[in-house]
């Protein structure tokens, strides 16, 4: 992700430049939460399905197009030509979207369909201010 | 051994990454004013939408064939562009940004299975930013160029092409008879730099196919035409001989950008030097007779020092009103500049982009000021007078002679919302325009 609208500073701790290699930069979000920049993309999250599994309504998800999918993982898929946040269930051939709440059921995807995996959801972002 | 990597069908594909529902339907994105299809889906192109063309023309496929229109989003594509891009110089040591959509690799002295690393690349860029690209391989950029053209085509017409050559052609692979049997299926117009008028002239001289060309006298042909021609013909024939200064200007776009001498760190040093380039393209965007609807500018550090942290920005900045004014475009560049920069870099290399370019009789009021100077292609003398008329402006209305031609632009805004309605959210530049996902 680029383009911060505040460039961060540099915390000059020798007297070289900050891009030297003594000197030290201040810590960046950027660089610790986004490890693929070039596929890395935020949605906002809408509805409540996912709260167990800790992605809450109008939680920041930042996803990762670069990362393959495993089982278990939270998935940006799409289904019916929506996004939709889901929890990724694969066990041999068992493929399956399953939301975190028991009242809304699975998504299995039905004969000559392909499940559309868009990209993992690596973190959620949400302010705790009341 | 060059390569040209592309995306394809640019604009439509950014769209689809966002939009699942577009995938498979027939898309064009309209230019800055709605006034012409600058990019289709290939499903549009197979219901006979050409490029360019006037969208009042081709209206009535909304209803009858389902065809989508979208306003040009250009801070989605400039963004999405800067992905690819930094995805695809990973590859070599040498990377020629040519346009918003395709780059030139350099593998000079690369040794191993180009196809495979070709795949690697697409499958890389599909999978990370979703954007489908073509990739051709030749000894010359203009036989990469081809490459990459019968790679496109192979994979969009199945019959057109051996099969083996879709998504990622590598005709320096191909042995003798199988290259003579690609450039014999190749129309001569679809070579790089040879235009419509050129090629309607070849075709009265005889020459049809890319064959024809190749095995033509060049020597006559430049006297026939320009020395231009017989380079194209030596690239053909495998010695490269296009410097950067005579490889033909990409279409809708003009660019400069170069590597620094050494690693450049601070802003200011920064701001000069994308001033100057914007400057740089200003001028031939004025000598061509034509405005800008968007400014993209990237900076980026050396991928190949290795000691160095990597960050490659570049944002796309679309001009309320589409202009040629030299400080309208620095000024938009230098504020592109500064919302991508951070300190603390070894950036080695920047460039400034216009793109959306449009002919002044596109654009309307905002232009006014211009047309009056600049019946196309103006002598030096116009461009003076246009400067000074500014500089009049300026100094009697303020620094920014620019307000007055947007104050206009309010009387009619009807016209202004109807180039909006269209455009689909920024999705990766505005966090109030991001995708929702439903949970």
């Amino acid at each position: 992700m680029s383009s911060p609208s505040s460039p961060r500073s540099s915390v000059a701790i020798s007297f070289g430049s900050p891009a030297s290699e003594s000197g030290v930069t201040r810590l960046d979000l950027n660089d610790i939460l986004v490890r693929h920049p070039q596929a890395a993309f935020l949605m906002r999250i809408a509805g409540d399905s996912m709260r167990q599994a800790g992605v809450d309504d109008g939680d920041l998800a930042l996803v990762d197009r670069a990362q393959t999918a495993s089982h278990g993982q939270v998935v940006i898929a799409i289904v019916n030509d929506e996004f939709v946040c889901r929890r990724l269930h694969r066990r041999g051939g068992d493929v399956r979207l399953q939301s975190a709440d028991p009242a809304y059921p699975d998504w299995v995807p039905g004969d000559g369909e392909e499940l559309q995996i868009w990209g993992v959801v690596t973190h959620v972002i949400r302010p705790l201010a009341a | 051994m060059f390569a040209l990597v592309d995306v394809n069908n640019m604009y439509v594909s950014c769209e689809r990454v966002f939009r699942p529902s577009l995938i498979g339907r027939p898309v064009v994105v309209l230019s800055n004013n709605d006034g012409a299809c600058i990019a289709r889906s290939n499903e549009a192109k197979d219901l006979g939408v050409r490029m360019a063309q006037p969208w009042f023309e081709v209206r009535h496929l909304e209803r009858s064939a389902g065809l989508i229109a979208l306003s040009a989003n250009f801070e989605l594509y400039g963004d999405m562009s800067s992905r690819m891009m930094s995805l695809a110089a990973a590859y070599a040591p040498r990377q020629e940004i040519y346009s918003i959509d395709e780059c030139f690799l350099d593998f000079d002295g690369m040794p191993g299975d180009r196809v495979a690393v070709g795949c690697d690349l697409r499958a890389k860029v599909l999978r990370w930013t979703g954007l489908p690209t073509s990739v051709g391989f030749g000894a010359t950029k203009t036989l990469a160029k081809l490459a990459n053209h019968v790679a496109k085509t192979a994979d969009r017409k199945p019959s057109s092409y051996p099969h083996a050559l879709a998504q990622v052609c590598d005709l320096g692979q191909l042995p003798a008879p199988a290259l003579e049997a690609v450039m014999q299926a190749t129309e001569v117009g679809n070579v790089w730099g040879i235009g419509h008028k050129t090629t309607a002239r070849l075709n009265q001289g005889g020459i049809h196919s890319v064959l024809d060309l190749v095995r033509a006298d060049a020597t006559i042909l430049r006297r026939q035409f320009s020395v231009v021609i017989e380079k194209t013909i030596l690239e053909l024939r495998g010695t490269p001989c296009m410097e950067v200064n005579d490889a033909p200007a990409a279409n809708q776009q003009i660019m400069c950008s170069r590597s620094f001498g050494s690693p450049v760190t601070e802003l200011p040093e920064l701001v000069e030097v994308v001033s100057q380039f914007a400057s740089q393209v200003a001028r031939k965007l004025r000598e061509q007779g034509c405005v800008a609807g968007a400014v993209q500018v990237f900076i980026t550090t050396s991928s190949y020092r290795q000691q160095d942290r990597h960050h490659a920005p570049s944002a796309t900045l679309p001009l309320p009103h589409p202009s040629a004014d030299t400080r309208v475009l620095v000024s938009a560049a230098v504020r592109a500049l500064r919302s991508i920069y951070r300190p603390g870099f070894n950036y080695v290399k920047a460039g400034v982009m216009l793109v959306d370019l449009q002919s002044p009789g596109q654009v309307q009021d905002t232009l006014d000021l211009f047309g009056a100077d600049e019946p196309g292609p103006p002598p030096a003398q116009g461009r003076t007078g246009l400067m000074s008329a500014m500089d009049a402006l300026n100094e009697r209305f303020g620094r920014q002679a620019v307000t007055v031609a947007s104050a206009t632009r309010k009387d009619g805004p009807s016209a202004h919302a109807s180039r909006q309605e269209r455009r689909s959210p920024r999705y990766t530049t505005r966090l109030e325009e991001i995708v929702t996902v439903r949970a």
